[in-house]
């Protein structure tokens, strides 16, 4: 074997490991590396080893420089090293996902150029040039990417590999599913980040995409330096939920865990969790489901966890409602929910977490940790005085309302109102009670719940979205955007605002919940006819209170509905790889992958975690040697399969061979037989249909309709008043004139010649 | 005067493509198309506007057909192919398909049956003199790669 001695090492630094073949010595390598790494979860890393078995892991060297990212809960293939510690014939293995993301953040925030390298596009669009420009251009954005022509199969395709994506871009029309539709589900049941393109650029088209909770809206022709920055969703959103789980499950965070222990800590009291959240500066946040829920003994050294799914939220929320909020106690909570194995621990932290994501009531929460703690509120001093995910957390989203309200050091009650009827036109008396409440809260400190009251307050409308649309909805609702309005309008140096749009991705989960929030938006904003709709990239302006409330009752979304699936993701994701491996059923032709980890060195291959198929366009390995160097570690005898179909792909010398552009026929869903045949003549050189007309010919009558279009294209413009605006094209005069076919080639006997 | 044809054709080329810009046949994303052709994917424009032409060869035909039919017209219908359409033409630069396309759209909303009759001839010819120039370009394209492969075989392009 021959596996080096691993040095140990300091945290968040992997240790180089050696492979060579034979997973045993894959799995006591890397095992022997988490460990002294001081990483905790071993289990995840045997699973993903196990289900490594089959091919003979050969010396896979990614690079003998320093920096690959360790994107954990990216399940990333990268891993971080020092400069130092490397050596030529050392060996990485890529890895699967780990359940701990500490490093993730450090690493995402070192920012290399290495970094968006490997992110696992998914792509859904039933336009087959769009997907094949926006593949390509991901590949070489260096991207992990899949094709899909229809969003059933990618669906399916994300439920079966959960967790082997990290974004998905998808076509707003389609003809199978609608856009929306497809984000509803990917936002509920994958939470991953979806980014929407449309060749509509109009405003309501790209409104409706951030009500159903994109990430972000693409307009046709997407361009490269576009796709070039979807990762930032991605990032985000692991931040953001990372500093949720940062505590649980660490074993560096001795602090945490000696805290953990205490029973007292997941009380719900406001003290206790001032306590918890006070002491240490770290950037980990509250802990929270962190209790098995087998286990009834929450004092124990372990931190398991409580998955807290959509249903199980559903039932805290409901139950909280039902009790009302001031008396929405962990107990009472428990007793209401009725779940059995959840302890009162559990929903107190979950209770904490859930509150602590409202923008407002974490406004209240702070400022009673400043008096606490006792530090003079100041404007930019409450953002650095108290520590951890509350501020970052609440950095985009809440900061406006810590700056007003630091500004104003408390919110009158009656500067609420005036702002908000003068906003909004309402009565003001609906705010009062609301004020009143805040008010009440900033006072009562002592009070356990009082949080929690007010937090309800806000956090109802949006808890009860469901169900209570109809009624109770509209004015609690308006309240709390009110109240959000009047933060939003105050402070003139309120720079922060511009920040709350990219939060749109944070919390997605609640999709159904957004749904509501802007369908009652939209019914307030109608009747406000000054209230103009605004692209969610003018939300930076403070003159759109309303419109910025969107976005930040967006962001009170109930996280905590995300952070246990995106655990879970991680977890899966290294649970499925296994399984992936062994049964990966996917008969879908019509998903081709390209994984680009290494695009320089000639034995690189990037071992694909989700590669186990059984057809033979799965998985593809983007080989830069010629085939049969080609490993795919986790494939199970398929190898033979895709060594020749697929490895003909990407930067390897050998030409495009017709058998893959078969294969890559299948994305765009064209099943008719000739297909191959085209493909064959494509790669021949480009064999035109036959041309309808001569050129000359064509020319004139072009130009003699052109006078004709424009005619017609005023008649249509001046009776039509549905025009979409058009793509957004440059102009000829930024066309420059320069050697543009300097690269190009289109025809195979060219590089027959040159090659 | 080896290298005469090579460059003369290259002119051509370039010639025709300004002419293309100039007439906003084209436009910047064409560009981009080019720009992500390299060695790994040598043949990337071509590749992408044969599936460009399969595609709305497809849907043309479907447009026209929807168009022609005796009883009401399935607007709806229509409008679906044009956005998919319009964001294909739109994806590899085709300005004036694109634009036609637009047109094309507004009259599918409004139900207007003889704008929709005009936009769709529009759209045909259009669509056909994109074709033939970019038959044009690519045959220009295979003729100086061989001319020019012919002198250097071991020059890499």
């Amino acid at each position: 074997m021959g596996d080096k001695e691993l040095k140990p090492c300091k945290p968040k630094l992997i240790k180089r490991i050696r492979l060579n073949g034979g997973h045993e010595g894959l799995n006591e390598n890397f095992s022997r590396a988490c460990r002294s790494r001081g990483e905790g979860n071993l289990e995840e890393r045997r699973s993903f080893h196990n289900g490594r078995r089959g091919g003979s892991l050969r010396k896979i060297v990614v690079t003998t420089r320093v920096s690959i990212l360790l994107l954990c809960s990216l399940s990333a293939f990268v891993l971080r090293f020092s400069a130092s510690e490397l050596s030529p014939d050392d060996v990485v293995a890529l890895v699967a996902p780990m359940a701990q993301s500490r490093s993730a953040g450090d690493a995402c925030k070192g920012g290399t150029a290495e970094f968006p390298a490997g992110l696992r596009v998914l792509v859904v669009d039933d336009d087959a040039t769009t997907l094949r420009i926006i593949e390509q251009m991901s590949i070489r954005c260096r991207y992990r990417v899949t094709t899909c022509t229809e969003a059933t199969v990618a669906l399916n395709l994300l439920r079966e590999r959960k967790g082997c994506f990290d974004v998905v871009l998808s076509d707003v029309h389609m003809p199978d599913m609608d856009g929306y539709k497809l984000l509803e589900h990917v936002g509920l049941e994958m939470d991953l980040p979806v980014i929407m393109m449309s060749g509509d650029s109009t405003t309501s088209a790209v409104m409706k995409g951030i009500r159903h909770g994109a990430c972000d809206y693409l307009i046709k022709p997407v361009r490269e330096e576009e796709l070039r920055n979807i990762w930032q969703h991605v990032v985000r959103k692991i931040w953001n939920e990372n500093k949720e789980h940062d505590n649980s499950g660490s074993l560096e965070d001795s602090d945490w865990n000696k805290r953990g222990n205490d029973d007292t800590e997941y009380t719900s009291s406001v003290a206790d969790a001032a306590e918890v959240v006070k002491a240490p500066k770290k950037r980990s946040s509250l802990k929270e489901e962190d209790i098995e829920l087998e286990s009834d003994d929450p004092a124990t050294s372990k931190k398991p966890r409580v998955v807290w799914s959509v249903e199980l939220h559903q039932q805290f929320v409901s139950a909280v409602n039902q009790l009302g909020l001031d008396k929405a106690v962990p107990k009472r909570i428990l007793e209401l929910m009725n779940v059995p194995g959840l302890t009162r621990e559990n929903v107190a932290s979950h209770l904490q977490g859930w509150l602590m994501r409202l923008p407002v009531v974490n406004e209240k929460f702070r400022l009673y940790l400043k008096r606490l703690s006792g530090v003079a509120q100041q404007q930019n001093g409450m953002l650095n005085a108290v520590p951890g995910t509350i501020e970052s957390k609440l950095s985009a989203t809440g900061r406006y309302d810590i700056q007003a309200l630091a500004a104003a050091g408390h919110v009158p009650p009656e500067t609420l109102a005036a702002l908000h009827a003068e906003l909004l036109g309402r009565p003001a008396t609906s705010i009062m009670s609301t004020a009143d409440q805040a008010t009440l809260l900033q006072a009562s400190i002592g009070l356990k719940h009082s949080h929690a009251e007010h937090a309800v307050a806000y956090g109802q409308p949006f808890v009860k979205c469901p169900s209570n649309i109809g009624k109770d909805f509209p004015p609690s609702f308006l309240t709390a955007n009110d109240v959000s309005s009047g933060y939003g309008a105050w402070p003139s140096s309120n720079n922060t605002m511009g920040s709350v749009r990219p939060n749109n991705s944070d919390e997605r989960v609640g999709t159904q919940y957004n749904n509501m929030l802007m369908d009652i938006l939209d019914h307030q904003q109608r009747q406000q006819p000054q209230q103009k709709q605004q692209q969610h990239q003018q939300l930076k302006q403070q003159q759109q209170p309303l419109v910025h409330d969107q976005s930040c009752s967006i962001n009170v979304q109930p996280s905590c509905l995300v952070i246990p699936s995106q655990s879970c993701d991680t977890l899966q994701a290294v649970n499925g790889s296994a399984s992936v491996n062994q049964n990966c059923s996917f008969g879908m032709n019509a998903i081709i992958d390209y994984s680009l980890l290494s695009q320089k060195s000639n034995n690189s291959v990037s071992a694909s975690q989700f590669s186990g198929g059984d057809t033979k366009t799965q998985a593809v390995l983007y080989a830069h040697t010629t085939p049969s160097t080609c490993s795919m570690s986790s494939i199970n005898g398929s190898i033979p399969q895709l060594q020749n179909s697929t490895l003909t792909f990407g930067g390897a010398r050998p030409l495009f061979s017709p058998l893959p552009m078969s294969d890559r026929q299948d994305p765009y869903g064209l099943k008719s037989g000739d297909s191959l045949d085209q493909v064959c003549l494509r790669n021949i050189g480009f064999i035109g249909k036959g041309t309808c007309i001569p050129n000359r010919f064509v020319q004139n009558e072009i130009e003699s309709s052109v006078s004709d279009f424009s005619q017609m294209k005023v008649n249509v413009d001046s009776t039509g008043n549905t025009l979409k605006e058009e793509p957004n094209f440059i102009n000829m005069q930024k066309v420059s004139r320069r050697p543009i076919f300097g690269r190009y080639q289109s025809c195979d006997h060219s590089s027959v010649f040159t090659e | 005067m080896l290298g005469f044809g090579a460059d003369l054709l290259w002119a051509d080329m370039n010639r025709l493509l300004a002419f293309l810009f100039h007439q906003g046949v084209l436009d910047e994303q064409f560009l981009q198309l080019q720009q992500l052709q390299d060695e790994a994917s040598p043949n990337f424009v071509s590749e992408v506007v044969n599936i460009y032409f399969h595609e709305s060869e497809k849907l043309l035909n479907n447009l026209r057909g929807l168009l022609m039919e005796r009883e009401l017209s399935d607007y709806k219908k229509m409008g679906i192919h044009l956005n998919q359409f319009m964001g294909s033409s739109s994806s590899i630069g085709a300005k004036r398909v694109t634009n036609i396309c637009v047109a094309f759209r507004a009259a599918t909303d409004q139900s207007n049956r003889a704008g929709c009759l005009r936009a769709l001839e529009m759209l045909e010819h259009e669509y056909c003199y994109l074709k033939n120039k970019l038959h044009e370009l690519f045959q220009i394209e295979q003729q100086r790669a061989l001319v020019a492969g012919v002198r250097y075989p071991v020059q890499n392009q």
